[in-house]
């Protein structure tokens, strides 16, 4: 699980900078809409942040 | 937009956020029912204004319930720090804000816009309004059926399973429809989940400060543009009557739900949705 935590933190950054350098539009009204590309880039280093939080979980000493 | 009105709005806004009766619904239907045709609620300058109003909201929030964040903040870092979950109260209920969390910011990121765009007009505001209220006569109804044939006991949040916690979070997504109450939408959830009233209200009230946080932090950049500049004076007077009137909301509400429950706003809903859905449906409010 840990592994599957840590891949998944992965994927979401690389997801989030491709929402903040607007690469990815899905979800979006329109490639114009910034303030909504960092919205979705915040969220996604969120839950980026959680998965490591739950690797985290995974890997401590009992 | 006049001073009168942006008071007025901000009041409006800092009881309708947290009273279960839908603030969004309640932001289109009141201009709307007054007439208030100068009011264009796409306008740089009016989200700006509502950025402020939702930062006043969420302050009011984090000051009435400052001690229990300190310590569930406290709980969860000592808790990553650990790498362990331990039966302490607030890292309990700071794990379960955590998880009803996720559902409202990934529906509330994905579906915002288009349901804005769809129903942000009187008269679905005034339909969801009336649902919102058949919602909490349903939520009541079902609850008291649960603990007479069931037998099911109150529990108290940190006893919340985390799939509750999960189901409260998506329910309040739910309030992403304009006249469906993020608070009261919540609660029901809660409920339903066998928190008694306070606690639903509390773990509502607790789940709400960081989403509304969240969502006007994230846009404060629209604060910053030369055309928001116009309201400016609007802006800080309506941010600071919207926090007094959240924290005066909530330090009523706390109370309230210790031995009432949310019929009278379930009868206050459907009786002014319905007067909403009529006058709109005749032409009457646009």
């Amino acid at each position: 699980m840990r592994v599957v935590a840590i891949a998944l933190a992965i994927l979401f950054f690389v997801l989030g900078i491709l929402y903040g350098l607007g690469k990815i539009n899905f979800f979006t009204q329109s490639g114009a809409q910034h303030a909504h590309h960092i919205t979705h880039l915040v969220v996604l280093w969120v839950l980026a942040l959680l998965c490591l939080i739950w690797a985290r979980f995974q890997s401590a000493p009992r | 937009m006049t001073l009168f009105q942006a008071l007025a709005l901000a009041l409006l806004q800092g009881v309708s956020e947290l009273f279960p009766v839908s603030s969004l619904g309640h932001t289109i239907l009141v201009p709307a029912v007054l007439g208030w045709h100068n009011l264009d609620r796409s306008s740089v300058s009016f989200l700006a204004f509502v950025v402020v109003l939702h930062l006043g909201t969420a302050l009011a929030l984090v000051v009435f319930y400052r001690a229990e964040w300190y310590a569930i903040v406290r709980a969860l870092v000592a808790s990553v720090v650990r790498g362990r979950l331990s039966a302490d109260r607030d890292e309990r209920i700071g794990w379960r804000l955590v998880v009803a969390t996720i559902p409202v910011g990934l529906l509330g990121l994905i579906f915002e816009a288009p349901v804005r765009r769809l129903f942000g007009s009187p008269a679905p505001a005034a339909f969801f309004l009336m649902i919102n209220g058949l919602v909490m006569f349903a939520g009541e109804a079902l609850r008291r059926h649960q603990r007479r044939s069931a037998g099911r006991e109150d529990k108290p949040i940190e006893r919340l399973s985390y799939a509750g916690s999960l189901a409260v979070g998506a329910a309040q997504a739910l309030a992403l429809l304009p006249g469906i109450s993020r608070s009261g939408i919540s609660m029901v959830a809660g409920l339903l989940c066998d928190l008694d009233h306070e606690d639903a209200a509390r773990f509502s009230f607790l789940l709400a400060t960081p989403v509304i946080l969240a969502a006007a932090l994230l846009e404060i950049p629209r604060l910053f543009v030369p055309a928001a500049h116009v309201v400016l004076l609007q802006a800080i007077v309506g941010g600071i009557a919207a926090g007094v009137a959240a924290y005066l909301s909530v330090a009523f509400l706390t109370r309230y739900f210790r031995s009432n429950d949310l019929r009278p706003f379930g009868w206050y809903c459907v009786i002014v949705g319905a007067i909403c859905l009529i006058l709109a449906r005749e032409g009457m409010i646009t």
